[in-house]
């Protein structure tokens, strides 16, 4: 298949999961109890004042017509107002909270990544003994670890104990940079500020740490399998027979080949970031998506809630795409 | 295909990602980031016999004994900045910050006091109300205020018919401009309690040229005619009011404040102890109270609160329907565990609906039942039918994270309090804040926990709303007893004192006979701060006011 | 086809190594927590509902894991929480089961477009964020034992359904199935008596895999306050409501709940490991 027809391919592939997802959320949400309008409204609201509330937000509408309109209204990248509080535009909102969470995931995904190749390279090099049989253990045991629980360890330890770390937050107010990104350390290094960075970086430091432990025993396994493969080839022995010392063979040339494997777990990989950055944020009161999600369901803020997970869904399959094509890029041979 | 190929598609394809993020961006949040008009130049106008304690102009540095800027931590969020559409605790603190009304409270009493008028007038029985407003009133930016702008933001208020329209809605019947700086407001029927009234943040008066006049403005920070303006607003995350110079009163003694939103009491509570705020305010939890009151350098003040909790009985729902089994459940209720066991003796057990400190007040439900009385609530059960192989079948429902992380809890010790009595047979459900006020709304539920803020100070608002017949249907609570709302309405018209006094006093007493709501606590109030703020005080509208506060200088 | 052996199976544990030994290991956690759970009355000292004792109370002879943050024992609150917790495990699992495994035996075998359009369904719903759509499922049905379990089923339908789709798809066209319909089987009969058999050993294992990671969704939903109603005793409604107390030194209320919730996780993964690989070594004709 030629690089365009699988590009073309994949991105049409994407609109029936993300309508899928999207009917699904919305036919759960408009049939159950509750609607922005009762979650908002002061307690003493009249019924005829919240019957013109929910006409105002088109409420009213028989069941189908506000499925077409939203559909409508999506196809021209209209996300539609918030319904509650401000009714500011959904993708604002949206954009408000993302790039918290996108900070999170990258730190996540940086830590996970590290302490998987430090683990599974130490299992591969001594395969088949104690240290093999521990990291393999290991990779359960770090998954087990029910991340509300460790961040809450970490933050004694860290935060109260040993007053290293703040406990919470992304940056003490007033030190946030300058708005270009919306990734605060990315932003810092730009204009390139100092104390905004470091601060940031202490507010990051724990979250990322307890999202990032338990998903590396992911990494560990695969690095390990791979490490093993590639050891094992004609061609390191070649390096070895040419009198190359053992550490430059290692990471000249093994790791090399040994990241590829990384790869094809990334797409999937995200899905768990994204997943366990929720109770991550939750622990650490780190303002991003996941909160920011949970609470808008509370509130049945329905156009938020679909173009939250709408959002979640694009994000996700472009992330994976693109995923995708880097390791058809670096593997010729599963090009197809 | 060549690599080649595909490392172009691989390199568009992100750099297309990058663009259409940034696009979208981040870089386009709502900060509205007001710039400081000139302070330098303004004179302050001041009224005779009020001595400022310092000016506000950046020219004369007086000795430095106050810091500029006092940081306080909140758990609390910001509904809408429009007085039309706020009808929510923090709001209105915010309010009463930035903005001032005909009347407002004495700092410390319940006692009111004029705001923005010089004078008014009260005529015919109560029914009329002539405001002379100050001349020297001024909006944020300078603008003068005038009677026709206060006209204008009452009358928005009814036309766009928010959640506190009733303020307006429910007493006004017409407002009109008799000259520059008199207002005359004309009332539906005399009001006695109608200058507490005129004290809400609903009766502000707001820029016509900076707030739409029929929109809801949410992220408004034009500000009103009070001490502070508004200069910077990140929804959720930051408020920083600075001095307004345009005030007639009394300059704040600190003219920065700046409020900072976290989202959960434990992070409050740390970073007060950290140093990241000065003054951390609501809501902390009972157990960090508790902490902090052993720390040296903290301060921790307590006052007492308005703010009520309650259980409510459906009383169309069987066999709520039946008074006896509503007088059982209210007698066995053990009130001193809850506080006790829940809130580590941070809330007062309540028993009645008006609360302690107001006038008016009895412990109607206390003398009639005594508490936790077992004994009682087993005598009134069998009386209704009940017993230990026939028990009483409740559904209590309470909503998880509105009211508090306790309130779980809560649920817990009332039923286990009425299990006590061997006759009863507690099932606990939830729901949380959206479907428990439909369903609520909907007359669905047999047995509620709620809570109440005051919307104005006054023994009225605790029982009117609850009590009389057609206002309670926000409860979904049919309850209806005619010669109650006599009582009430009786009450409510009358400008002698003490007769209200003794009509509130029955009123309570009817309350605890008929028992269709059982109060269960009251909150009391607390605020953590270093050791070097002074100025904080605690009253029942429970509403800090940012402008008496200051912290010593060189900390 | 082969029928199960428990004596070879016991020697395989051994030669296992390792492997087998994690399964063990994994096995008796699990098997304590299933003890806990169905025994409950007989080991809890307390009623879990009741208050009986002072809040938040430290471990002591009287109550060895303490109270909680009303005064109710937290050990017989675990004790009786592994109940929920395994009920409702079981409960989703079963229904995600039910759901998955006929749709991925059909649509694996019998193809075309139908399989097509389910298998878009899966992969949409499987490459979703799974306890981002659990919230948004249990927040909707609200809380409850069995509206958990839905909304725990709802998110791990594909995990089976694409597993068993992946084993009918390549046993399908194996030698044997071949041979079967060459001899005149129907098509439910290949599927009752050739496909499934040899699929059940996979499912075993995903299984154990599954459940570890449903534990740590339910925990999520609880610790969000979406699962269970108080004052059922569950491991991460009771984490979650000691939170408050934690960061004050009071540590029991949280990390009791909070380590067993890791264990019966790590319980299942050890499980589900130490059988996959030496399942693995196993071809089932």
């Amino acid at each position: 298949m030629s690089l365009r027809a699988y590009v073309i391919t994949r991105i049409l592939m994407t609109i029936p999961m993300i309508l899928i997802l999207l009917t699904l959320v919305f036919l759960v949400m408009r049939v159950l109890p509750g609607n922005p309008v009762i979650a908002i409204v002061g307690m003493k609201a009249s019924p005829e004042y919240i019957k013109k509330l929910e006409h105002q937000l088109g409420l009213d509408k028989p069941l189908w017509q506000q499925y077409l309109d939203y559909l409508g209204n999506l196809l021209k990248g209209d996300l539609g107002r918030s319904m509650i509080w401000g009714k500011r535009p959904v993708i604002q909102e949206i954009m408000d909270h993302f790039p918290a969470t996108l900070e999170l995931t990258i730190g996540g995904f940086l830590v996970s990544v590290l302490l998987g190749l430090a683990t599974g390279m130490v299992a591969g090099i001594r395969s088949g003994g104690k240290v093999d049989a521990s990291m393999r253990i290991y990779s359960i045991v770090v998954y087990s670890l029910f991340i509300p629980l460790l961040g809450m360890m970490l933050q004694l330890v860290f935060g109260v104990w040993l007053h290293l770390l703040p406990v919470g937050g992304r940056i003490d107010p007033g030190m946030e940079p300058p708005p270009i990104t919306g990734l605060y350390v990315l932003d810092s290094i730009i204009s390139l500020k100092m104390d905004s960075l470091l601060n940031s970086l202490a507010h990051l430091a724990l979250p990322s740490f307890t999202l990032g432990l338990v998903l590396s025993g992911i990494y560990t396994r695969l690095v390990r399998s791979s490490l093993i493969e590639v050891l094992g080839q004609d061609f390191i022995r070649a390096c070895k027979a040419r009198g190359l010392p053992g550490r430059a063979i290692l990471f000249k040339h093994a790791l090399k080949n040994a990241l590829i494997p990384i790869l094809t777990m990334m797409g999937l990989q995200f899905a768990l970031l994204l997943a366990g950055a929720v109770l991550t944020e939750t622990t650490f009161s780190w303002p991003g998506m996941g909160t920011f999600l949970v609470e808008r369901i509370t509130y049945r803020d329905f156009t938020t809630i679909q173009g939250s997970i709408v959002f979640y869904a694009l994000f996700v399959a472009l992330v994976s795409l693109v995923v995708d094509l880097v390791y058809a890029y670096v593997d010729p041979r599963i090009r197809y | 295909m060549s690599g080649k190929d595909w490392g172009i598609a691989i390199v568009l394809l992100i750099v297309g990602l990058l663009i259409g993020y940034l696009a979208v961006g981040p870089g386009k949040t709502v900060t509205t980031t007001v710039t400081q008009t000139s302070v330098k130049t303004v004179t302050v106008t001041q009224t005779a016999g009020a001595p400022p304690p310092k000016t506000t102009t950046t020219q004369t540095t007086p000795p430095k004994k106050y810091a500029d800027t006092i940081v306080i931590g909140v758990t609390d969020k910001v509904s809408d900045l429009d007085p039309a559409n706020a009808y929510d605790f923090y709001t209105w603190e915010v309010f009463n910050n930035i903005g001032e009304g005909p009347f407002k409270y004495k700092p410390g009493t319940t006692e009111l006091i004029k705001g923005i008028i010089e004078d008014y007038e009260v005529k015919e029985g109560g029914k009329v109300y002539i405001l002379k407003l100050r001349k020297d009133l001024k909006f944020a930016d300078g603008t003068p205020c005038t009677a026709k702008d206060l006209k204008w933001s009452i009358d928005r208020v009814a036309r766009i018919e928010g959640d506190p329209a009733w303020f307006v809605l429910d007493f006004v019947n017409k407002t009109e401009v008799i000259d520059d700086y008199t207002l005359k407001i004309v009332l539906n029927q005399p009001v006695a309690f109608y200058p507490a009234v005129l004290a809400v943040p609903t009766y502000f008066p707001i820029p016509p040229d900076k707030y739409p006049a029929d929109e809801i403005s949410s992220d408004n920070t034009a500000g009103s005619v009070g001490p502070y303006k508004i200069t910077k607003w990140v929804r959720d995350q930051v408020l920083i009011l600075e001095a307004n110079p345009y005030y007639y009163g009394e300059k704040p003694k600190t003219p920065k404040v700046i409020v900072k939103f976290y989202k959960d009491a434990t992070t409050l509570r740390l970073a007060l102890e950290s140093g990241e705020i000065d003054i951390a305010w609501r809501t902390l939890n009972p157990t960090d109270i508790k902490d902090l009151m052993k720390k040296p350098d903290i301060q921790v003040i307590e006052g007492k609160g308005s703010f009520i909790r309650y259980i409510v009985f459906n009383t169309k729902i069987k066999p709520f329907d039946n008074k006896k089994v509503r007088q059982a459940l209210a007698a066995a209720l053990d009130r001193k565990a809850i506080a006790e066991r829940v809130f580590l003796g941070t809330v007062d057990p309540l028993y009645s609906l008006v609360p302690m400190g107001m006038w008016s007040h009895i412990d109607a439900f206390k003398e009639k039942y005594g508490e936790a009385n077992i004994e009682l609530a087993k005598k009134l059960l069998k009386e209704a039918g009940y017993s230990e192989s026939n028990k009483l079948k409740v559904e209590l429902w309470y909503t998880p994270s509105h009211y508090g992380d306790t309130e779980a809890d809560v649920a817990a010790l009332i039923k286990e309090a009425w299990e006590k009595t061997g006759m009863v047979e507690v099932t606990v459900k939830s729901a949380e804040w959206s479907t428990y006020l439909e369903l609520t709304r909907k007359g669905q539920l047999p047995v509620t926990l709620y809570g109440w803020y005051p919307d104005y100070i006054d023994p009225d608002n605790y029982l009117f709303p609850f009590l009389h017949t057609g206002s309670n249907r926000w409860l979904g609570e049919p309850y209806s007893n005619p010669d109650l709302d006599k009582i009430l309405e009786k009450a409510q018209v009358s400008l002698d004192q003490k007769e209200r006094e003794q009509l509130y006093k029955q009123a309570q007493q009817i309350l605890a006979e008929d028992a269709p709501i059982v109060p269960i606590f009251q909150g009391k109030l607390y605020v953590a701060a270093k050791k070097n703020v002074h100025g904080i005080v605690l009253d029942p509208i429970m509403l800090l006011r940012y402008y008496l506060i200051y912290k010593e200088a060189g900390s | 086809m082969r029928t199960f052996n428990f004596s070879r199976f016991l020697s395989s544990v051994r030669d296992a190594g390792l492997d087998g030994y994690m399964m063990v290991v994994g096995l008796i956690i699990v098997l304590v927590v299933l003890v806990m759970a169905v025994f409950a009355e007989f080991i809890a000292p307390y009623d879990p509902i009741k208050t009986v004792g002072m809040p938040v109370t430290p471990p002591s002879p009287e109550f060895p894991w303490g109270t909680d943050t009303i005064g109710r024992d937290v050990f017989s609150r675990v004790v009786y929480g592994s109940r929920t917790i395994m009920i409702v495990i079981l409960m989703s699992t079963a229904l995600s089961m039910a759901v998955g495994i006929p749709l991925g035996l059909i649509s694996g075998y019998v193809g075309g477009p139908l399989d097509r359009v389910l298998s878009l369904v899966m992969d949409s719903i499987y490459a979703f964020p799974g306890l981002i759509l659990a919230i948004a499922v249990a927040a909707m049905l609200g809380p409850g034992i069995y509206n958990t379990s839905i909304s725990l089923a709802v998110v791990y339908i594909p995990t089976y359904f694409r597993m068993v789709r992946g084993q009918v798809l390549s046993l399908r066209e194996q030698l044997f199935v071949e041979a079967a319909r060459a001899l005149g089987a129907t098509d439910w009969r290949i599927l009752r008596k050739y496909i499934f058999p040899n699929v059940f050993f996979i499912i075993a294992v995903v299984f154990s895999l599954n459940v570890a990671d449903a534990i740590l969704t339910e925990a999520g939903l609880s610790f969000l306050g979406l699962s269970v109603p108080a004052p059922t005793p569950d491991w991460g409604f009771d984490l979650k409501n000691g939170q408050r107390y934690f960061l004050s030194g009071k540590w029991w209320p949280v990390v009791f709940p909070g380590t067993m919730i890791i264990l019966l996780a790590l319980g299942f993964g050890l499980l589900g490991e130490g059988l996959n690989r030496m399942l693995g070594q196993k071809e089932v004709r």
